[in-house]
């Protein structure tokens, strides 16, 4: 009786239900729940960030994904990010993504356009915060305007801006967005964020967000050894001499040392593409979880 | 991406100009232009407009010349404000008609006048008036000066380079008292104490700077007033006639009186005559005192 | 003719304007303030074509406002600068270009560095320590190029906008009067330059000296 009820509403984005919900954001929101984990710490020093891949086998040919052979990468030059979850927004911005892959591109893509008409009209780096509610304007426009499908993405966004300095920034499908010390979103992200919540501390070192950030995500992926076939990360810093903004997404050989250093695992090279995931999203957790990461 | 953006937009209004256009406020466009009012329909107005009329440059081959010849004052001072006009208008060198009303009533508290194009001042103004009724039937007040005259400076900013001419003052009273603002049609708006517009106003200037002060009587005020006017009307070509006088206090505006500038100069003449001539009696005088 | 100066020191911008307004021949007005504040750190002179001048100016002023109701911040110097440069640059090719040329001066506050740009109508932007609009270009760059050195104090900078306002009031041929304003750390103040001494009495003035901010900082309550 009650699924009845609801599918009177659910089919259209722009139609409250009696009880005062709207259904397909919240089936957005759901779908972002299956998505690979993305978490991000704050410190003093920098914002880490890691991400889970969902798309993994040895059969996959990551030199055709984004960023290719050469993925990850400092600065400027970090544009192709990890390939699949981690991006370069701007300069100053980066962003890990979790939900529909295709969704997310889409983001990506204007978030840059944004970043750059900042640019050409102001001389400056777009503000994190400002470039965060472009996004989710667009976002919430997709929860009202007829015959639309809201984004089923999340973000987390992770820069700097001369005015309000390391920010850390998390939306969600219905566009709405909060500030964050330490905070996760995807598969999870609940376990994570309490996780996080016991850990984090006000003082941390840069050194210690990564191994937080890390730490959090051995415990909440499956597997129990970590490696860069199965993960992204990235930090984003200030640059030592100039105090400009930098931006890194670490290459996988850089993230495996890491996480040799933390004891978590660390992928020998030779062992690159044979990871344990079991390809394509996996068919264990449904048919349409292929579509996000 | 860009059509998705697209069909997230409102849609379209239709650009019909009959239709009503729910974005300007009462019968004013989103521009702040005025619906209806059009330039003329040709590729280039201000050319077309400069081709027939002397309204842009000079040109001496166009066919209509708009009335250019006028003195228009208006001064502040502790009474309210003064407002004396000429009543020539000349087409080239053919005086047009004597006895052109350059002050228009706007309202009982509002006055504007007239120098440049006559139509254009006679039309925008009384179009201002109406802008003004409305704000009081909307707001349940009396508009203020520097509110009326920023319309009118909005509206001819709209139409700058499309070969308006005018050159106006708007003087009232409102809550911050007496108020005098001078508009032009380059959108020029300037608030003062004291402006003179026309070909006359040097002339003007000449006798009212060296008269004013805002501490002056009721009666010294108005009479500067129509000095200074007489004084234009001699010297300029394109002014005299008669010298309409207003007076704004308080409770609005009232018409003083209208007088005949070529009479009044002569009586101004005379009476310096004969000041001069008692002058030099008791000049006279005193030496054979002394 | 018209004619406004600029100048930076070490924690402080000046800006002075004439004051003229008028049609051909006439000067209708000598009090017309041609400097405009567009925020609690930063303010703009402006001239040029009758009309364009004031309406430019209110549209950077209102845009800046939005722009601080948005994003909870003003927009600073140099972002503003970029803003207006290009307005004026996308104006010069539409069908009614502003001719409005300006000086914008700001105090970013964020770096405590004082900022001077000089923009023309053609949308021409430089950064410069001083500048000059109109006949001061021709009368008093000089006069600037001999004096100002760099990280001026405030005393000396006004010295030196004196010098550029004595000079053009004696080697031309209108007679200009000048209004003037200082930006420092502290906001934006009136200075008056016939005074013997502009700093001491910017001071005990206090508050009154105090250019009312179009832009005042948002003290909006967050409600959950």
């Amino acid at each position: 009786m009650a699924y009845q009820k609801a599918r009177r509403y659910d089919s259209r984005t722009t139609i409250f239900s009696p009880e005062g919900r709207l259904y397909q954001v919240e089936y957005a929101m759901e779908a972002i729940s299956h998505a690979g984990t993305v978490l991000a710490v704050m410190s003093k020093e920098g914002i880490a960030m890691a991400a889970e891949k969902k798309v993994t086998g040895k059969l996959l040919d990551l030199s055709l994904a984004p960023g290719g052979e050469g993925m990850g990468g400092v600065g400027t030059e970090a544009w192709g990010g990890g390939g699949e979850k981690i991006f370069l927004l701007n300069n100053n911005i980066l962003a890990g993504l979790a939900g529909i892959t295709s969704d997310a591109n889409s983001l990506v893509n204007f978030a840059r356009n944004s970043a750059q008409r900042h640019l050409f009209t102001y001389d400056e780096d777009i503000p994190v915060e400002m470039l965060v509610q472009r996004l989710c304007d667009m976002k919430q426009g997709y929860t009202q305007f007829g015959g639309l499908r809201p984004f089923g993405v999340a973000l987390l966004y992770m820069g700097w801006d001369p005015l309000h300095g390391f920010q850390l920034y998390q939306s969600d499908p219905s566009g709405n967005y909060s500030g964050w010390k330490a905070t996760c979103i995807g598969s999870n992200h609940s376990a994570a964020t309490s996780l996080l919540k016991q850990d984090y501390k006000d003082d941390l070192s840069l050194e210690d967000a990564r191994q937080l950030c890390l730490k959090v995500m051995s415990k909440t992926m499956d597997s129990t050894k970590l490696g860069s076939e199965k993960l992204e990360f990235a930090t984003m810093t200030l640059h030592p001499t100039t105090r400009q903004p930098l931006a890194k997404i670490y290459r996988p050989s850089e993230l495996d040392e890491l996480l040799r250093k933390y004891e978590l695992g660390g992928t020998k090279d030779d062992q690159i593409g044979a990871g344990e995931g079991s390809g394509g999203g996996g068919g264990q957790e449904g048919g349409n979880i292929s579509l996000s990461t | 991406m860009n059509a998705v953006l697209q069909s997230l937009q409102p849609p379209a209004r239709h650009t019909n100009e009959d239709e009503e256009d729910a974005w300007g406020y009462g019968n004013l466009d989103q521009r702040g232009g005025v619906r209806g009012m059009m330039v003329p329909r040709v590729p280039d107005p201000a050319a077309f407009l400069n081709l027939h009329t002397d309204s842009i440059s000079s040109n001496p081959a166009a066919k209509i010349k708009l009335a250019h010849g006028t003195t228009t004052l208006a001064f502040r001072f502790k009474g309210g404000i003064i407002v004396a006009v000429d009543s020539r208008a000349t087409a080239g060198s053919y005086i047009a008609s004597g006895t052109v009303k350059k002050v228009i009533e706007i309202n009982p508290y509002l006055l504007g006048t007239m120098a440049g194009g006559a139509a254009d001042c006679q039309y925008w103004e009384t179009y201002l008036g109406m802008q003004c009724r409305l704000h009081e039937l909307r707001n349940k007040e009396r508009i203020s000066v520097a509110a009326a005259s920023k319309i009118l400076s909005n509206i001819v900013y709209q139409y700058k380079g499309m070969g308006l001419s005018m050159g106006t003052m708007i003087c009232g009273w409102d809550k911050t008292g007496p108020a005098l603002f001078y508009v032009d049609s380059d959108g020029s708006r300037l608030k003062g104490d004291l402006f003179s517009v026309g070909s006359g106003s040097t002339f003007a200037y000449g006798v009212l700077d060296q008269g004013y002060s805002y501490d002056l009587s009721d009666e010294e005020a108005q009479e500067l007033g129509r000095r200074s006017i007489i004084a234009a009307g001699h010297r300029d070509a394109f002014s005299g006639n008669t010298c309409n006088l207003f007076h704004v206090r308080e409770n609005g505006w009232e018409f003083i009186a209208n007088y005949d500038v070529n009479e009044l100069w002569y009586e101004y003449e005379a009476k310096k005559k004969a000041g001069a001539s008692q002058a030099q009696a008791q000049k006279d005088e005193g030496m054979a005192v002394e | 003719m018209e004619c406004s100066f600029g100048l930076t020191g070490k924690d402080f911008v000046l800006l002075a304007a004439d004051t003229s307004a008028g049609r051909s021949i006439i000067q209708m007005k000598d009090d017309e303030n041609k400097i405009k504040a567009l925020g609690p750190h930063i303010a703009m002179a402006y001239g040029g074509e009758a009309g364009d001048t004031n309406n430019f100016a209110d549209f950077v002023d209102r845009n800046l406002r939005l722009y601080q109701i948005r994003n909870h911040t003003p927009l600073l110097p140099a972002a503003a600068s970029a803003w207006i440069r290009r307005s004026l640059a996308e104006s010069l090719r539409s069908r009614h270009p502003y001719s409005v040329n300006l000086m914008l001066a700001g105090f970013d506050i964020t770096d405590s560095t004082s900022h001077l740009y000089w923009i023309d109508y053609l949308g021409t932007k430089a950064i410069v320590p001083y500048a000059a609009h109109g006949l001061g270009q021709y009368l008093a760059l000089s006069t600037m190029d001999k004096w100002w050195t760099e990280g001026v104090d405030k005393r000396e900078g006004i010295e030196i906008l004196k010098k550029c306002v004595d000079e053009v009031g004696k080697r031309s041929t209108l007679k200009f009067k000048f209004n003037c304003i200082l930006i420092d750390a502290s906001g934006i103040h009136h200075i008056n330059l016939d005074s013997s001494d502009p700093i001491a009495e910017m001071e005990q003035a206090g508050k009154a000296a105090e250019v009312i901010n179009p832009n005042p900082p948002l003290d909006v309550g967050i409600t959950a």
